[in-house]
């Protein structure tokens, strides 16, 4: 699994780090920063989670199949 | 047609609708999701997704309202302004109140949540607006400006000045939003002199420090952005703790779910901000001809866009009308959201957070005191009035 995360849309609510510590982090003005973006097995539930509670949808979540994305 | 003016229950400034708001936010989202409820009330968006787009929107739906009618004779900072320049005033201030800095208020805020329970819990009843959320935003806020707590009495006098002066008379009350107005500033001057000469670790002196793209803040800058936080930032929280503990006093069943597993308490808070919006709508200014939902809007007209009737669209939150203290996926609009979205949504997370896990700890059964019924207002939804018992001996 992949997330991007598009900075344009990002606004620091801050939930994706809240709900998802793990995969999500934050820069000095509370906006989304990531490490990169692939995202190992164990936490793809955690970058779902955090992806989907984003109100700006600034999160996409690329599944491994290419089955799933979702950018609001 | 009816010749009446606007149907009772879909006047949004009337405080029976202000107690139970909900099924009234039902109505409005099927019979008018973008228009007038009435021919001759204002213009409302009640949907979700038009909500949420106007909020992302600022080019279409601005923010530069004019000067409010609230004792301010500049645009707040950066509430009035909008992007490009807005941008600029967050990038300073989002870091000072980012959730790692809010973070680190916590501690202290534990603190002023139980000295505030201390001062009645034997009593085994309290006013809990008067006594608890209406002091307790306005300590934090000190706290965080660095400004003294023995201020506390002279400074909820100035606030209440300017939020809510009690005045029937409107012109009377505009003189006494206007002598309060003129007092803060100059309560905040002193302080700014102060800090000016001897900086600290507060926020304060961090804005003294800061720059916007290399200039410093000047002191009317400090002065306004200083004064919106207070607007902002003290009744906004007061109205989500007297709606949460009033929603809580009501339901048994509810609080028996976050007494007995604190864990839930992040998402509880989270569904309470999205049931309760406390922040039941924002304005907006059409800035250029446009069409939302099939209706078409004019530049210059007004907007209301209605958090409240967002927050509960069965269209975007599946089983809307129940309040699921667990619910996972929330991305409730209680902090609005673009743009604009609330500067102290971190503070007020962590206040609400930190005061409903000690309130729940130490006074885990209360009810609202039999035979009375809370009392809310319009707009702002602050239970002005809401008496509370519990059986006395509670926890230290």
């Amino acid at each position: 699994m992949r997330v991007r995360v598009d900075p344009q849309r990002c606004v620091g609510h801050g939930r994706c780090y809240e709900l998802a510590p793990e995969v999500f982090g934050e820069d000095e003005r509370g906006h989304c920063r990531i490490a990169g973006p692939e995202v190992p097995r164990e936490l793809e539930a955690q970058a779902r989670l955090g992806a989907e509670a984003c109100p700006e949808g600034a999160i996409a979540v690329e599944e491994d199949e290419g089955s799933r994305s979702s950018l609001a | 047609m009816q010749a009446k003016p606007t149907p009772p229950g879909l006047n949004l400034f009337d405080s029976e609708f202000a107690a139970d708001p909900q099924p009234v936010f039902q109505e409005l989202r099927r019979r008018c999701p973008v228009g007038r409820p009435a021919p001759e009330a204002g213009l409302v968006i009640s949907r979700y997704e038009d909500v949420l787009y106007a909020l992302k929107h600022p080019e279409l739906f601005s923010s530069r309202m004019g000067a409010a009618p609230i004792g301010n004779k500049r645009p707040l900072i950066p509430l009035q302004l909008d992007p490009p320049r807005q941008t600029r005033y967050r990038k300073l201030l989002d870091p000072l109140f980012s959730r790692r800095k809010m973070l680190e208020l916590q501690p202290h805020v534990r603190d002023l949540v139980n000295q505030r329970i201390d001062t009645f819990i034997d009593r085994g009843e309290c006013e809990f607006d008067r006594e608890f959320a209406v002091p307790l935003p306005s300590t934090v806020f000190l706290r965080l400006m660095g400004l003294p707590q023995e201020d506390l009495p002279r400074f909820l006098e100035m606030k209440d000045g300017i939020i809510r002066p009690q005045e029937r008379d409107p012109a009377r009350a505009a003189e006494i939003r206007e002598e309060s107005g003129e007092q803060i500033y100059a309560y905040f001057e002193g302080f700014l002199e102060e800090r000016s000469r001897e900086p600290r670790d507060d926020l304060v002196s961090q804005l003294l420090e800061a720059s916007v793209e290399g200039e410093r803040l000047s002191r009317e800058e400090i002065l306004d952005i200083s004064f919106l936080l207070l607007l902002g930032g003290l009744d906004t929280v007061t109205a989500t703790l007297g709606c949460s503990i009033a929603y809580l006093a009501r339901h048994p069943d509810r609080r028996q779910q976050v007494v007995g597993n604190p864990a839930l308490l992040e998402s509880a808070v989270e569904e309470l901000l999205r049931w309760e919006t406390p922040v039941v709508q924002v304005p907006r200014v059409v800035a250029q001809d446009t069409t939302l939902a099939g209706t078409p809007l004019r530049a210059g007209d007004v907007v209301t866009l209605v958090l409240g009737s967002a927050d509960t669209d069965d269209a975007e939150f599946p089983d809307a009308q129940c309040v699921r203290l667990e619910r996972e996926r929330n991305r409730h609009l209680a902090f609005g959201g673009g743009p604009h979205r609330c500067l102290g949504s971190h503070l007020a997370r962590m206040e609400l957070r930190t005061a409903l896990a000690e309130w729940h700890r130490r006074i885990p059964d209360y009810a609202i005191r039999p035979g009375e019924t809370p009392r809310y207002t319009p707009g702002i939804r602050e239970v002005v009035y809401l008496p509370l018992v519990w059986e006395r001996g509670a926890r230290r």
